[in-house]
Order: structure tokens, then C-alpha cells, then sequence
């Protein structure tokens, strides 16, 4: 089913309703983790590698210590702990233990040596360029490629290769030898970083009367990074609190826990005094972890008549240098190898995965993880495909799109799309680009036209059954209290903390939705892991609106059930008869209130003396089944050839998350990730030269996407409610940035196509689209 | 040179800088390296005023100094001696409704993580009370002078173009 929404609806699910959390942070009242030093804090400068690989011979700090205001001066030899090692369980994946300060060797520019703690952040730079470090230099590892060949970064490693793993369906290579046509091609992506406004940030106080650690830190997995400081600081996880209030950005940076992180809980403990890092914009650039970096040949095997019948693909991931906790290297390689076929029909599929080490920064999770890569070259290749064909680009994505009849649709790499209006977004977003009037090529102004159009499937909403048909495992163990105070009103306690998905206001939608009360009355508490139940995975993989929400639905429900019992005594009538409307309990004999429901569960005698516990508390479990959104991204372009400058002029998304919680949530995240998207496509580079140096240090170098670099973008959404998850929501945050770069790319591709220019890689330059004379 | 000239003082003296922020006379004492960015947060405690970039490229520590929008960032703490300031914190009181720029962002979805957002509402703030009647283009060039990593700027182009209609201001000369 598909439904078309209208502007606004009743109820309080599917509202657009305005954020509560607006409020403070347009006052300048957020409270970001720089904003709260805690009391006579030290502040951290960390003194990092200039070198892209050597080996540490000696640290001299004497000279640090004695300067002004430094408090402490520390190495790895002075903070023994257990390293950090991710936590992914797919066979074959070697690990690569990562110390929170390097103590032998250094493995990219900007890996932290040292740490100064000093009475300000002013104090603890200046004494940092007084450590001396003595270092032999190795040779760089640059290129993926190359890195197969060369020694491995970690001598107890056999090779820089950490995993390799092919699969593939039994009619592969018949389905390829019975092809009319075979189309091929090798697409790069190039390395990107999630760029929050707000770096990294965090601060540690030791108790050594309690042995308690307490962590305040911009982070989207509080849980995680609570039991990760455990881990390499071996206390007990129960004795360690993590704290997160607001938190300027994430995309995926933010989930793992940094070696920074680990190495400021370890001061803390080690100086006796509270310990305060905030990162500058270089060192989110150099050290924050990276995202994306893959190489993709694939192979699309077509009938005559264009219908897709084979593809194949060999992945070679480019992980930096470490297998990054959490995620691993693999949250690019593998999930790109995953999503192989998108929204098509292809009935045979095969892939090799491959990841390495390199001397860069590691890899960790950005928005659409390898799903952006492995995306962007299949929808490159089927253009590719439709010009060697001279098919329309969108009719030959719609003869080989999933169609309503297919669904349940399950891939050949074990993906069973549960719903969706594949075929309708494809149409409805070529529509508002007006696509059957674009023509590629020269325009009258001497520039040069193209289109491109990018429908996407977003495997939302994870839990154990939505990682599992990723074949990942994945620790997603996530609960929920609803809790109804004396005067009614409702607090939602959750493990999840925003970074500006706005859960504050859709997550009390979910509640009110249920008690069919004002979402103001809900009040949503997160982001302390002493009083919050517990999130494993905390939030990331546009999973909180299906997880949390469905967990809340749950709880929810639970805490309505007990209030009819309350109702159903005050109101003389069967609680199986009683009904919620307009924030009331009503029973064919009458109707009372949620707060006066409330106030008689707690003070009222007759009712305690009716019912033993008229607890307003619930909690919920809630582990969905697999959900898929879907959608569509269509843009035009123009090229000049004689800059090479891209302007995007004209783009459309129509997107299906299911039910929707808040439309205008959902515009906010598509949005916001199409401007990524752009980025990815035509901007952002943090790519490294030969000699192993980060070409990004500033916002100079790395470009972020501005309100110039935009059109204005025509949104509409589709729904196909979930037929299995609560309240059928899926997840959506990462969907414009699995497609955006696609749709660009195939755009630029088909503009500059007449002028004999062929593209390949992401980030697209403009030296790149120059026309040359021949 | 008189030896109270502060060019002569050893670079790591504090000084003591005087000035109105937020309609309200500040004094606070700063080493001369010090920015205005830093020491409206910890001298003054307006963390309003957020720092992302500390080169002046990408605009959420602007505040306004006797009427222009400047990167706090850029200008030193010691540069600001004598001028009137003003930061988000300023723009309405917290028992006061939000202000006609603020409302419109709410309204238009305009802010999601909300670290870019106090610069941008500053610079909104010059632009408006200098123009009026602004055209998408011209607040697409204002804005393009701000990083925002979370909205694409759409929501923020809308609650531009919607305060330029609310706010009840007077006419200003238009040559901002």
C-alpha cells in the first residue's frame, strides 16, 4: 500500500510538528560538552605525528613539563591499558589492536604520541611543541593497491590485507556467459570525513572515593563508549558513567570510541584531577576518523532487450591504519558488496571483498557507509549501460526496478525487501525534475547539460534481523521506560542521544500517539548511561525511529493497559472496555483524565487497596524484524567546459520511510544528507598525497557544501507502512547520502559524455571536466 | 611609547578589556593572544557562541560588535575594548518570547544539531536590520558565508526569507 500524505495530520503521529529542543539552542542555551568544563578541570593539547609511518625511538617531554602551567605530561608508558579492537564477528576479519596513545610505532599523520595536560587548552599547545619526539621513518602506505605488496603496519601481521572473502550466487558465470551484453567498469570513491560543526569532545572526573569514572562526551553511543572505557581501563562497566547532552553533529563519526577518549578517561584517573579535550578543526580532519575510500569494478551482465541478468563486483576497501573499533573495516567494503543490487532485479550476484591497511586515518562509520560507494558505481555502470544500449536512463531503470507485484522481494544477497514503491518513486521524482525534457549535451549558453537519476534502498532500522541480512552481526540490545508522574505527565527514558535528528519531539510523537495526549506532555530523557535504559548500539544506522519508537509503542501500550486498570476502577467499567481519546480514559460509563488517572495510582487509598501495584511504570524490549526504505534522487546539472565547474540546477527526492513520524523531520535529514551528498560528489576531498600527508587540515582545503552550491530541492514522500515493524516505521537518516552522489555523478557523466570526458571517481574535480583541445 | 601601552607589555600580561555585551557594561581580564570567541565562553560564560573552525571560514562564533556581524574567532578579546557586542544570548531574554529571526527558524526547520545556528542567527540579524524585502539569491549569498552540516540550508533560506516579513523593524539604509 501506498499512501500519499497529506500536509498535516491529526493525530500526533505524523504531525509536523515544530522541535522542542529549538527553543534553547536558538537561544544559545544548548549544552554541548566544551560548554561544561568540569570544576578545575586540566586541558588537553596532544602532541601527534608528523609522520605517516615511523617508529617512535624516543619522547623527550622535560621540556614540557617544565613549562608554564603544565600540570602533566603523558605518554603510552605512563597510561598502561588494554587497546581498543572492534567488534565485528565476520570470519576471517584480522584484528588490529589500536593503543589510545601510539607508544612503538605511528601509523598516519596525526596518530597521538603525547598528551599535555595543562591549566588552559593555550598553555597545554605551547608546551606541546616543546615534546621531542625522535622517529625513524618507514615508508608510507598509500595506495591500496600497493599496500597487498608492501610490509605489513603491524609486524604480527602476515599482510596489510585484514580480510578477503568472495561470494556469489550458482549461476553467476552462466548468466554471464549467456549474456548479450556485458558492461563493465572500475568506480573510486574518494575519502571523506563527516565534518560535525562540533568536533570531538570530552571530558573524564575520576572519583577515587567511589573508584568511579565519570565521562561527559559528544558521542552518539553512550553505552558503547561506556563499556569500551571499561574495557581498556579494566574497571567494571557499572563503575563507569557516561554523560551526553548536546551534541553538535555525528553522521557516524561519533559511534565508535576514539583513542583520544580512552587516553583523556585514562589522565583522568592517572592526574587526579578532572581532564577536559576539545578538539580543533585539525585534528577532526587529520585524526577524526575518515569515511568511504573504496574501489568497485563491477561487471553487469543484459539480455538484448537491457533486462539485467548477472552482476558482479570486486570491492577493495581502503581501511587506513587500523581495522577501527565498532564497526571494523569492513562498514564500508562489506556493506557495499551487500547492497550489490540496490532496487533491481537481478537474479545472480557474486562479489570479492577485500580491505587493507594504509598509512591514513582509519575508516569508520560516515552517513550511508559502504552502501555510498558500492551505489555510486552501480548507478554509474547502468548509464553506462543505457548508452551503449541507447536506452532512456530511466526506462531502463524501470524495466529492471522491484515492482509492487514482486514483494516481498528477497536479493541474491539474502536482502527481503518487506515493502516499498520502488518503481513509483522512480517516476515521481523524474517527474519533478521534468527528466523527459532534459537533454544531455551542449545548451544554447555553451554549457553542458545532464541528468541523472539514482533509486536507492536503504536497509533501515537494525537490529539483530536487519544486520543479519547484511550479514553482519550486530549488538543491538535496546530498551525503554515509560514512566506517568502524579500530575500526568510523561517521561520517556531512552539510551539513544540526539545529534539533531530531533528525537526530543518525535520520540514523545511515538508516546503521545498512544495515550492520544499533547507530545508536550511527554517529556524524552537520554544521554546518561547511570539512568538510562540500556542501548548497546546507541544511535546510529537511521535506527532509533523503528527501534526506539518501536520499543516505545511497547512500553507505551504496557503503561496504558495499567491506567485502564486505574481508569477502569475509577469509572466502575470493565478496563477491557476502556478506550483512550483527546488525553482521556473513556468507558461507556464516563471518561476521567490521564492526570487524574495518575494522581489516584498514587494517593488515592481505594484504589491502592484495589489494586496491588498501580505502578506507572513500564519498560519495553524491541529487537525489528528487517525493514527496507526506498526512494528516489533525480538531478540536472550543468557543466562549464571551460572551468569544469558543476552547477547543480535542478533536483527532486521522493522518499518512502513508511509510517512518518514528523514530515518535517524527515525533510530536515533528507535534506541535510542530499547536501552531503553534493559534497561527496563534487567538493569534499581527504585524500593524501604519495608522501602519506593529509591534503584536508583546515576548511580551506576540505569543502563543505554552501547554500550557494545548491538548488532549491522539490521533496515528496511516499508511504509504504513497514508490514512487520511497530507502527510500520522504517529508518531514513542515511537514504539522500546512499543516492545523492550516484544521481550527480551519472548527471555529470551525462553532460560531459559528448566532449569524450568518461567519470569514475568521487569527489569529482574540475580539472577534470575541462574540454581539451585535441 | 608609554610603558602602559599595551604593544609594550610582555605578550603574556593579561589585560583588563571593558566593554557592553548584550546591552550590559563587561569587564574581564585576558591574555592579549585571547579571541573574542573564547572569551565571551569562558570569561564571560556566553557559550553561546560556539567555535568550529577558529580561522574564519565557517562563521558559528559570529557575533555583532558595534553592528556588524564579525567572526569572533578573528577579532582578539583586546580589540573589542570600548565596543558593544552582542551575542545569541542577546537577542531575546529566556522569560521573553524568541526573537522574530529565532520563531522563523523553529518554524522552518532551519536548525537541527544547532552548533552553526547561533553564528547564523547573528548574521541573519545584521543582514535583516540593514535589508529588507531580500530575495533568495541575496540570502543564499549571505548564508553561503556559514557551514551547516546538518540542514542542506533549505529550511534556513525559508526562515530567512519569512523573518525578513515578520520582524517589525525599522527601515535601514540598505547598504548592508
Amino acid at each position: 500500500m501506498i499512501v500519499v500524505r497529506d500536509a498535516d495530520a491529526n493525530s500526533s503521529l505524523g504531525a509536523r510538528l515544530p522541535r522542542f529542543e529549538d527553543g534553547r539552542l536558538l537561544r544559545g542555551r544548548g549544552r554541548f560538552t566544551a560548554d561544561t568544563p568540569p570544576p578545575r578541570c586540566l586541558h588537553v593539547a596532544f602532541v601527534r605525528s608528523p609522520h605517516p609511518h615511523a617508529l617512535i625511538e624516543d619522547i623527550d617531554v622535560t621540556g614540557a613539563r617544565s613549562a608554564s602551567g603544565v600540570v602533566s605530561v603523558l605518554t603510552a608508558a605512563d597510561l598502561p591499558h588494554a587497546s581498543l579492537v572492534d567488534a565485528c564477528t565476520v570470519p576471517g576479519l584480522v584484528k588490529t589492536p589500536q593503543p589510545a596513545l601510539a607508544g612503538e610505532r605511528v601509523r598516519f599523520v596525526g596518530e597521538a604520541v603525547a598528551m599535555v595536560l595543562a591549566e588552559s587548552r593555550a598553555l597545554a599547545e605551547d608546551a606541546a611543541e616543546r615534546v621531542e619526539v625522535r622517529y625513524t621513518a618507514l615508508p608510507p602506505v598509500v595506495d591500496p593497491e600497493a599496500a597487498l605488496l608492501l610490509p605489513p603496519l603491524d609486524p604480527a601481521l602476515s599482510s596489510n590485507e585484514v580480510y578477503r572473502g568472495r561470494r556469489a550466487t550458482p549461476g553467476l558465470e552462466a548468466a554471464f556467459a549467456a549474456a548479450d551484453h556485458v558492461v563493465s567498469g572500475t568506480f573510486t570513491t574518494g575519502r571523506l570525513t563527516a565534518a560535525p560543526m562540533e568536533g570531538r569532545a570530552c571530558s573524564a572526573t575520576f572519583d577515587p572515593v567511589a573508584d568511579t569514572l565519570t565521562v561527559r562526551c559528544s558521542t552518539q553511543s553512550p553505552h558503547l563508549l561506556q563499556r569500551k572505557i571499561a574495557t581498556c581501563l579494566g574497571m567494571d562497566v557499572a563503575a563507569v558513567r557516561v554523560l551526553v547532552d548536546d551534541v553538535g553533529g555525528g553522521f557516524g563519526q561519533k559511534i565508535p570510541a576514539s583513542p583520544e577518549e580512552i587516553a583523556v578517561a585514562l589522565a583522568a584517573r592517572a592526574a587526579g584531577r578532572p581532564v577536559l579535550w576539545v578538539e580543533d578543526r585539525r585534528e577532526n580532519l587529520v585524526a577524526g576518523p575518515h569515511g568511504k575510500a573504496q574501489r568497485v569494478e563491477l561487471a553487469l551482465a543484459l539480455d538484448g532487450d537491457g533486462t539485467f541478468r548477472a552482476l558482479r563486483c570486486d570491492v577493495l576497501g581502503d581501511a587506513g591504519a587500523y581495522s577501527f573499533n565498532s564497526a571494523s573495516a569492513l562498514i564500508e567494503a562489506y556493506l557495499a558488496a551487500g547492497l550489490l543490487p540496490g532496487a533491481y532485479r537481478i537474479p545472480e550476484t557474486g562479489w570479492q571483498v577485500r580491505s587493507v591497511l594504509t598509512t591514513k586515518v582509519p575508516i569508520a562509520p560516515y552517513r550511508g557507509v559502504g552502501w555510498t560507494s558500492g551505489h555510486t558505481a552501480r548507478e554509474l555502470l547502468i548509464d553506462r549501460a543505457a548508452r551503449l544500449l541507447g536506452r532512456d536512463p530511466v526506462d531502463l531503470r524501470r524495466q529492471n526496478l522491484v515492482r509492487p507485484a514482486d514483494l516481498p522481494y528477497t536479493t541474491p544477497t539474502g536482502m527481503t525487501y518487506d515493502s516499498g514503491s520502488h518503481l513509483a518513486t522512480l517516476e515521481r521524482a523524474a517527474k519533478l525534475v521534468d527528466a523527459a525534457n532534459v537533454v544531455p549535451g551542449p545548451t544554447a549558453d555553451g554549457r553542458y547539460r545532464g541528468f541523472g537519476i539514482s533509486p536507492y534502498v536503504e536497509p533501515s532500522g537494525w537490529g539483530s534481523a536487519g544486520a543479519a541480512e547484511s550479514s553482519w552481526s550486530f549488538a543491538s540490545h535496546d530498551s525503554v521506560r515509560v514512566e506517568m508522574a502524579a500530575s500526568g505527565a510523561v517521561t520517556a527514558v531512552v539510551g539513544t542521544p540526539s545529534q539533531g535528528q530531533g528525537h526530543t519531539t518525535t520520540l514523545a510523537q511515538i508516546v503521545a500517539s498512544v495515550l492520544t495526549c499533547d507530545p508536550r506532555r511527554v517529556r524524552v530523557v537520554t544521554g546518561d548511561t547511570a539512568g538510562t535504559p540500556l542501548s548497546t548500539a546507541g544511535t546510529r544506522a537511521s535506527r532509533v525511529a523503528t527501534v526506539i519508537g518501536g520499543a516505545l509503542l511497547h512500553a507505551t501500550e504496557r503503561l496504558a493497559a495499567k491506567l485502564a486498570l486505574v481508569a477502569g476502577h475509577l469509572l466502575d467499567a470493565d478496563p477491557a472496555d476502556i478506550s483512550f481519546r483527546d488525553g482521556r480514559a473513556v468507558a461507556p460509563s464516563g471518561s476521567v483524565g490521564l492526570a487524574e488517572i495518575a494522581t489516584a495510582a498514587v494517593v488515592d487509598p481505594a484504589v491502592r487497596a484495589a489494586l496491588p501495584e498501580p505502578d506507572l511504570t513500564a519498560t519495553a524490549f524491541y529487537d525489528p524484524p528487517a525493514t527496507y526504505s526506498n526512494g528516489c534522487v533525480a538531478v540536472v546539472v550543468e557543466v562549464d567546459p571551460g572551468t569544469g565547474r558543476v552547477d547543480v540546477v535542478d533536483a527532486a527526492v521522493v522518499e518512502d520511510c513508511g509510517t512518518v513520524i514528523n514530515p518535517m523531520i524527515v525533510d530536515g535529514q533528507t535534506l541535510g544528507a542530499f547536501a552531503q551528498g553534493v559534497g561527496a560528489a563534487l567538493y569534499e576531498d581527504a585524500g593524501y598525497g604519495a608522501d602519506g600527508s593529509p591534503h584536508a587540515t583546515s576548511f580551506t582545503d576540505y569543502l563543505l557544501p554552501t547554500a550557494r552550491c545548491l538548488p532549491r530541492i522539490a521533496l515528496e514522500h511516499l508511504e509504504s507502512p513497514a508490514p512487520h515493524t511497530r507502527g510500520g516505521i522504517k529508518g531514513m537518516g542515511e537514504s539522500a547520502m546512499i543516492a545523492t552522489p550516484g544521481a550527480v555523478a551519472c548527471a555529470v557523466a551525462a553532460a560531459v559524455a559528448p566532449l569524450g570526458i568518461t567519470v569514475t571517481h568521487t569527489p569529482i574535480h574540475p580539472h577534470e571536466l575541462v574540454a581539451t583541445e585535441e | 611609547m608609554s610603558p602602559d601601552d599595551p604593544l609594550v607589555r610582555r605578550a603574556a600580561d593579561p589585560i583588563t578589556v571593558a566593554l557592553t555585551v548584550n546591552d550590559r557594561p563587561s569587564r574581564m581580564t585576558v591574555e592579549p593572544r585571547t579571541s573574542l570567541a573564547d572569551a565571551l565562553r569562558d570569561e564571560l560564560g556566553l557559550t553561546g557562541t560556539h567555535v568550529a573552525c577558529e580561522q574564519g571560514v565557517c562563521g558559528a562564533c559570529t557575533v555583532e560588535v558595534d553592528g556588524e556581524a564579525v567572526r569572533a574567532c578573528l577579532l582578539l578579546a583586546v580589540q573589542a575594548d570600548g565596543t558593544e557586542v552582542r551575542t545569541v544570548e542577546g537577542l531575546a531574554a529566556p522569560d521573553e518570547p524568541l526573537h522574530p529571526i529565532q520563531q522563523a527558524f523553529t518554524d522552518h526547520h532551519a536548525l537541527q544539531c544547532g552548533f552553526c545556528t547561533p553564528g547564523l542567527v547573528m548574521t541573519v540579524h545584521h543582514l535583516l536590520a540593514e535589508r529588507h524585502g531580500v530575495d533568495d539569491g541575496e540570502i543564499r549569498t549571505v548564508v553561503s558565508g556559514h557551514l551547516c552540516r546538518c540542514t542542506g540550508y533549505q529550511g534556513i533560506v525559508d526562515a530567512v526569507r519569512h523573518a525578513d516579513r515578520t520582524w517589525d523593524r525599522p527601515i535601514g539604509d540598505g547598504s548592508g
